[in-house]
């Protein structure tokens, strides 16, 4: 076989050079189907002292590049299981936000209350339901140095520390705050069942799993598409657990798989399009549809400030 | 099973007693260079006009009234035995046939001699010889079996990537693959751009799309049985090559004289290279490679008792860095005893491990890290008998047991050195299956193929069954009870009558008529709710509630050889199968890891149906084949589509293939292949809304797979030179060859997929998000070769 080694250089030159020229992206403009526009309702609450927004919009054509204009002249309200009710009034200058403002010292919702949305507007009555679960305190935010994959280059990393309640089925939503900027992109949902990712992991009652607590972490990248460190000195961190129903939980996986769309290799481990749910119906089931979620969190947080 | 062996053989017995008057000339046919049994050998009798086919293990059997006869052997691609003889006794006699002078190279799909498709019953099969695998362009130039499959008609992709195949509108999950005999569950290394299948230690590729005799069962779209070499029995080679991917070797030769011969064949690639345009992360102790053995030998005890013992090792690594990554592979070995109870009785007993699995290692050391790994195996028994009854009958019966574990997850996270353990419980299956079919003459022009396979499956404990809420449209089914079973306490149990049959009605001496009826029935099935099949899908059994998969396909063809010596073979062929049972998921289906997989699983109904139609030039410099499927493939499930018929992900309307050979001199030949599919479904939205600073798709209609893809197309070069005969005048004792290939030549970006995303930059508040469509080709490009092969 000795005589074959020069050929064999050959080959894999050969080789190299086809492989680097293999996959490709190309962003391109489809035509879609139209469609009427319905009602979209973003109804996210929780009991963090300061106002309390449910954002009213319509769906817009999928290629449609602006913020999505408001849907005014909504009567919202929110009332729980124990005679309290919330008004919610549409804010003068941002046409589609309606706002409950806590008294000072108040906040909003109780663990263990359940709550009823209901939303009226051009003779439809929208109505939806939510529970607030508990949640657990965060023990500790900490910081270590690795390695980013694959190369030797030094990142640092923050991860939570934090405990699931014994008894089996909290949902959390872990959402972080990077020097003050909310982690907004799909890529950076956090969502726990107990300390895991599913029911069925039973892992209920004990430490939040690593890919759960190292999930606080940007993830952001260069212009090269090289992935930057989270972290870098006097970078801030504030991490905060919502508690979130089943549906939500279930709401958010769905908008997890749909959104987080990173392209490439991992295309082919993607899952095809379709609808996320919405747990918000229009009490006339043959009246127009809408889109949305309603859900009330309790929240702890705890926030660090890395300093090597 | 000892006492179903008992019951065959009374049966056998009875009808030895009614043929005394009669003769039998058996034997085995095999090749004279080499030894190998020769599959499908017919040997025609002149006097009956009619004649026999030698089977997997090369042996033949005709039983005849006293007489002279005049027989001939045939095999293509090997020279024609004629032999006379005057049958007045029971005669062995074996044929060896002497393969043809390498005249130009012939390139032959259909194993069997000219005309066989016509003359023979079966339909909706394909025969691949492995000179038509060798001789195909691929990517890469290396020679493969799967991808040379995806030429002939009814075999689709979604792409580039995919593990895999589709046949007539089935899932990859529904084509069963052996590997002599033992169930292969990933075919791919890779991801699909190359199979398992060594094409140096593989004889024989047969798939069955349609007419499935009653003795394969298992799974509803189709079978790909795989026959690997013996290895030579009458000398040593060496046959290998070198590539741009992978290398690979093969040796093989007599153990023992006339009794014992082997092969091993190896391939191990250095294509860590191919993950670099996908994942640029992967140049520090990043590693994608694959590797695979392939062994066999056998053992000619004596005239009537053969072993054979083959196996299977392969597995592919896929690594991020030095400690994390995930690596997947297949292992099975077979062994088998070929024993002749008398001339016309021959039986083989079959006694199979196989294995699946993968591994997933995540974390910087051990005090913090996350494992995981699944497997599926089984363990089978499998005898199977032939009663070569007369000239007109030939009775195939016998009995399948299978014993599978599947371990859905051993999965253990630990953090700072403690360990929590997520592992799902094993589950056990035991499927088992009778079978009887007759292959029967019943006039000169009609003979007909009947069978039955009765299958049983029963979900055995320990285990803890679960039961769910009923469905309601779209929604996660929650568990309201579960119940724990004893070791070898059934949980659920399934029976099923599979009726097989077939026909054929000879409408001339080169044209006939064939159509078909089979159900079958699949008791495990493939979870995958990606783009593509990849190795990270998981197996699950049926159970209380997962319900088998059924499917019953009608089929009818028409067969005709035109031209001098029956050159050109053109068929047409319609197919038509519903299927019960069909898997898909609720919208965010969790797969992995999930005790409760099942309360994510929905249930639907199938139908496919297509023409095939098929045109073959079989001799000639100029040789190759032209094949057009007009299909199509849907399902209807509840809460997908607004409940109605949609089509699958794998559905391609149009279908069309051309591969061509051309010998352009004694040394140089070209061969060619073109594809034009259209393009796949997939799901386009109509709107967007946001949640939470998140931009959400939204399809107003409900739709799933309501837009296709471009149409895909391609055209693959490969130019193949022979190395030189002679050698300072005299003839040389190797013999080698180069391939010069050129994949996609007109380097189009097919599409894989078109994804739907939100631009990744983080948006002040207050901006809008921007949406964009991405079209990802994972081959975008012309990807030339070369491979160096050789022979001593």
């Amino acid at each position: 076989m000795k005589n074959l080694m020069p050929v064999r250089n050959v080959l894999m030159a050969v080789g190299i050079f086809s492989f680097v020229l293999l996959g490709c992206e190309d962003k391109i403009n489809p035509t879609l189907e139209s469609a009427t526009p319905i009602l979209a309702v973003d109804g996210w609450l929780n009991n963090k002292p300061e106002s309390q927004v449910i954002l009213l919009t319509r769906t817009q054509p999928y290629f449609e590049n602006i913020v999505p204009p408001g849907v005014s002249g909504a009567i919202i309200t929110v009332s729980d299981d124990h005679n309290k009710t919330y008004s919610f009034v549409e804010d003068d200058t941002n046409p589609g936000k309606y706002q409950w403002k806590p008294a000072v010292g108040e906040v909003f919702g109780t663990v263990g209350y359940r709550y009823k949305l209901s939303i009226q507007l051009s003779g439809e009555t929208y109505e939806s339901s939510a529970y607030m679960g508990r949640v657990p305190l965060i023990d500790s935010i900490s910081f270590d140095k690795d390695k980013r994959l694959g190369t030797k280059e030094e990142i640092i990393r923050g991860e939570f520390w934090a405990t699931d309640p014994a008894g089996p089925g909290d949902t959390y939503w872990v959402r972080s705050y990077k020097n003050g900027v909310r982690l907004n992109k799909p890529s950076e949902i956090v969502v726990a069942y107990d300390a895991g990712f599913s029911a069925g992991g039973l892992t209920d009652g004990v430490v939040f799993i690593t890919p759960l607590r190292r999930g606080i972490n940007a993830k952001d990248k260069d212009s090269n598409g090289k992935s930057l460190s989270p972290f870098l000195a006097g970078d801030s961190i504030n991490v905060q657990i919502h508690s979130i129903t089943l549906a939500a939980f279930n709401y958010l996986k769905e908008v997890q798989v749909q959104t987080d769309r990173p392209g490439g290799f991992q295309e082919l481990f993607s899952k095809p399009l379709s609808n996320v749910s919405t747990n918000i119906s229009n009490v006339n089931p043959g009246g127009n549809k809408v889109v949305g979620f309603f859900n009330v969190s309790a929240v702890s947080g705890l926030g660090k400030r890395y300093i090597p | 099973m000892i006492k179903l062996i008992f019951a065959f053989s009374l049966v056998s017995l009875s009808f030895t007693v009614s043929a005394q008057d009669k003769f039998t000339l058996n034997g085995y046919i095999r090749d004279s260079s080499n030894g190998e049994a020769l599959i499908g050998a017919t040997i025609f009798v002149k006097e009956i006009k009619n004649g026999v086919v030698s089977n997997e293990y090369g042996f033949y059997s005709i039983t005849l009234p006293a007489g002279s006869y005049s027989l001939s052997m045939t095999y293509t691609g090997f020279e024609s035995v004629a032999q006379t003889l005057i049958l007045n006794k029971n005669i062995q006699l074996n044929g060896e046939l002497v393969p043809e002078v390498e005249q130009l190279q012939e390139v032959v799909v259909q194993g069997d001699i000219e005309q066989a498709n016509v003359q023979n019953a079966e339909m909706s099969t394909n025969k691949l010889d492995i000179k038509t695998i060798n001789r195909t362009p691929m990517l890469f130039g290396e020679a493969d079996v799967l991808r040379t499959l995806l030429l002939l008609p009814g075999v689709s992709t979604v792409g580039e990537g995919a593990s895999g195949f589709n046949v007539r509108g089935g899932g990859v999950g529904q084509n069963l693959i052996l590997l002599d005999e033992a169930p292969v569950y990933n075919s791919s290394h890779l991801f699909g751009f190359f199979s398992v299948f060594n094409p140096d230690a593989v004889k024989d590729t047969k798939l069955f799309k349609g007419a499935i005799p009653a003795r394969y069962g298992g799974r509803i779209a189709s079978i790909l049985d795989v026959r690997m070499k013996e290895g030579n029995s009458k000398k040593f080679e060496t046959t290998g090559g070198v590539g741009s991917v992978f290398s690979r070797i093969a040796v093989e030769g007599p153990l023992i004289k006339n009794k014992a011969s082997f092969i091993v064949a190896a391939r191990r690639s250095y294509a860590d290279v191919l993950a670099r345009p996908f994942v640029p992360l992967l140049k520090e102790g990043g590693a994608l490679n694959f590797y695979d053995l392939t062994l066999k030998t056998n053992y000619n005890i004596n005239r009537k008792n053969r072993l054979y013992l083959s196996g299977y090792f392969g597995r592919d690594n896929f690594k991020f860095d030095k400690t994390q990554g995930f690596n997947w592979g297949n292992a099975t070995s077979t062994l088998r005893w070929n024993h002749l109870f008398n001339e016309r009785l021959f039986s083989n007993i079959t006694l199979v491990y196989s294995k699946y699995d993968y591994a997933l290692q995540f974390g910087k050391d051990d005090r913090n890290s996350f494992s995981w790994n699944s497997s599926i195996s089984d363990l089978i028994l499998r005898p199977q008998f032939t009663y070569f009854i007369n000239s007109r009958n030939e009775l195939n019966f016998g009995g399948d047991a299978t014993y599978y574990t599947f371990q859905p997850a051993n999965a253990v996270g630990i953090t700072n050195g403690k360990a929590v353990d997520i592992s799902l419980d094993r589950k056990y299956n035991l499927e088992t299956a009778l079978h009887i079919g007759n292959n029967q003459k019943i006039t000169k022009a009609l003979s007909i193929e009947y069978g039955l396979r009765f299958s049983n499956f029963q979900y055995l404990g320990p285990g803890t069954a679960y039961y769910y809420n009923d469905t309601i449209r779209g929604v996660r089914r929650s568990i309201i009870g579960s119940r724990s079973f004893k070791s070898g306490e059934r949980i659920a149990t399934y029976n099923n009558l599979e009726p097989r049959l077939s026909f054929k009605v000879q409408t001339s001496s080169t044209s006939a008529l064939k159509g078909s009826y089979n159900r079958m029935v699949q008791y495990l099935h493939l979870i995958s709710n990606t783009t593509a099949s990849n190795p990270l899908d998981v197996w699950t059994s049926s159970s209380n509630n997962t319900k088998p998969q059924i499917g019953d396909q009608f089929t009818l063809g028409y067969f005709k050889d035109v031209g001098k010596n029956s050159q050109f073979e053109i068929s047409i062929e319609g197919y038509l199968r519903y299927t019960q049972n069909q898997i898909d998921y609720i919208d965010g289906a969790d797969l992995l890891i999930n005790r409760y997989l099942e309360g994510d699983l929905l249930s639907g109904q199938g139908r496919a149906y297509g023409v095939e139609t098929y045109l073959q030039k079989k001799t000639g410099r100029l040789n190759g084949w032209i094949s057009y499927t007009l299909g199509r493939t849907e399902l209807k499930v509840d809460g997908i589509n607004r409940g109605e018929w949609y089509e699958t992900r794998y559905n391609q309307t149009h279908n069309l293939k051309v591969a061509a050979f051309y010998d352009i001199s004694k040394r140089w030949s070209v061969s060619g292949n073109f594809i034009f599919t259209s393009g796949t479904p997939t799901t386009f939205p109509t709107s967007r809304y946001i949640q939470q600073d998140i931009l959400v798709p939204y399809n107003a209609n409900e739709s799933r797979n309501n837009v296709h893809l471009s149409d895909y197309h391609r055209l693959d070069i490969a130019f193949r030179l022979e190395g030189k005969k002679m050698k300072h005048g005299k003839e040389r004792k190797n013999s080698d060859y180069w391939i010069f290939s050129l994949y996609n030549v007109y380097a189009r970006r097919n599409p894989f997929s078109i994804y739907f995303s939100q631009n990744d930059q983080r948006v002040p508040q207050g901006q809008p998000l921007q949406s964009q469509a991405t079209q990802l080709s994972i081959i975008g490009s012309i990807v030339p070769s070369v491979s160096y092969n050789f022979k001593f």
